[in-house]
């Protein structure tokens, strides 16, 4: 009994996850993105919408929530994205702008259109000038 | 008089100075961007040693990357310094050889759509994509690279991307190379087409095309890969094959590579490759077996053992490259 309960547990912390929003600014041109889509938005593969070039932010390294994004959203591993950028500088192809902050990100989804990058529910609600592209879940079992 | 060891350390210092990649780790970028302007400027070294060649020491490619952006305009040039060897006393070729590898100007038509006119990479296959030894896994080349298809084109490029990462390109070319180079197919007219296709892990590209070489002989070819990636372990693999009216046919051309990332910045890397070429009367296979170390992520460290059935290349090959 104890031992089901204690798997039970487990399992329960083990597959515990949040949300993760990918958001565009609020005029964006589209409702919403398919996994494919911001794959390929946030690899550089499709740098345009609506006839306009987009501003894609990323965080930087180790921040929670771009492991978050990478595993999930992207799902590569950090191997697969080095291997990725390296090949994409030398076909010329540059990567998503760093930013340091949610404040940076919603500052710059503010002010640049269209532009597109990702947070946390709790984050994005107290900033409702931004369109919810995308809803994934960070499964920090991965 | 520099000898071998002098260059090595030169070399190695140098490298070491340049392949500091705290920044790139935490930005995926490479090169330097001048300030406040959209050039970034960059490159590349590659150094061989190898027991089978004349100048067994080779700075293979010493390259500038020059590229730009400006609204739907895209710029990307590359020029290498290549065959640089350390011997003064070197007879086989020139010491050094400066050309322009690629140029070539993009333009988005709309979302979905660019053209690209200029000298660029063959939009063929998967090794052709980034034929550079610091991109791959191993400092050898499968035989197909060179062999099966045109590994640069001076002409115009069409690409469609369909459903976000899938593409589809037209290739098209009738007209004289724009540059000096010593590719073992140098043509003066090529049509291709190359499709992309992504899902998740795998993804598969198919492409074909004809060519015809300076010298008339008129030559199709047609080629299937796939690559099949997770977190620790790469499987990639390319099949093409080529058929002429004015030669002989080169019935298959193939490779299978497997490399496995077993700690985060080693691997070790095995590939078969088969090839059958009517040309020389060369049929065999050829077993690679290879040890790959990226102290940085911009830095390689490779040793490979070629094993050759027919031809005498049996060999350790051994290499440092660096982007920068």
């Amino acid at each position: 009994m104890f031992r089901k309960l204690f798997i039970s547990m487990l399992l329960f912390i083990s597959l515990n996850s949040e949300e993760i929003l990918i958001i565009g600014d609020k005029n964006f041109p589209k409702e919403s993105l398919t996994l494919q889509e911001i794959r390929a938005i946030f690899l550089n593969k499709k740098r345009f919408i609506g006839g306009e070039q987009i501003l894609v932010m990323n965080y930087e390294a180790n921040h929670p929530l771009r492991l978050c994004f990478e595993r999930n959203i992207l799902d590569r591993s950090e191997r697969s994205l080095e291997r990725y950028w390296r090949k994409a500088y030398y076909k010329g192809k540059r990567p998503p702008k760093i930013i340091k902050s949610t404040q940076m990100l919603f500052a710059y989804l503010d002010s640049v259109q269209p532009s597109i990058g990702y947070s946390d529910v709790n984050e994005t609600i107290n900033n409702v000038e931004v369109r919810i592209l995308y809803r994934g879940e960070c499964i920090y079992d991965r | 008089m520099l000898n071998k060891i002098t260059y090595l350390t030169i070399f190695i210092f140098f490298t070491y100075l340049i392949a500091d990649d705290s920044d790139i780790y935490k930005s995926n970028s490479y090169g330097w961007n001048v300030p406040n302007s959209q050039l970034n400027i960059g490159g590349y070294l590659d150094m061989t040693y190898d027991d089978e060649r004349e100048d067994k020491f080779l700075f293979n490619d010493i390259a500038m990357i020059l590229s730009s952006h400006k609204e739907r305009f895209d710029f990307l040039g590359e020029i290498e310094l290549v065959n640089i060897s350390p011997r003064e006393e070197s007879s086989s070729r020139s010491d050094v050889d400066i050309y322009l590898e690629r140029v070539q100007l993009s333009y988005a038509l709309s979302d979905e759509q660019t053209i690209q006119i200029g000298r660029f990479n063959s939009d063929i296959g998967y090794w052709n994509q980034a034929p550079i030894p610091i991109l791959e896994d191993t400092t050898t080349k499968p035989h197909l690279i060179g062999h099966m298809f045109p590994k640069s084109t001076t002409g115009i490029l069409y690409r469609q991307n369909l459903n976000g990462e899938d593409t589809l390109s037209f290739t098209l070319q009738d007209n004289h190379d724009i540059a000096h180079q010593d590719n073992l197919i140098s043509i003066n007219r090529h049509f291709g087409f190359s499709y992309h296709d992504v899902y998740d892990d795998f993804s598969l590209r198919l492409a074909g095309g004809l060519y015809r070489e300076k010298d008339g002989i008129n030559t199709t070819y047609l080629g299937v890969g796939a690559e099949y990636e997770l977190d620790d372990f790469t499987m990639q693999g390319e099949l093409f094959t080529q058929q002429s009216r004015d030669k002989e046919d080169n019935p298959y051309s193939g490779y299978l590579q497997s490399s496995w990332n077993f700690t985060k910045r080693e691997d070790l890397v095995a590939r078969f490759e088969a090839y059958d070429d009517k040309n020389i009367g060369m049929q065999e296979e050829i077993y690679l077996f290879g040890y790959l170390y990226r102290p940085w992520t911009n830095m390689a460290l490779k040793i490979e053992y070629v094993y050759h059935t027919h031809l005498p290349l049996n060999r350790f090959v051994y290499s440092l490259s660096v982007l920068f």
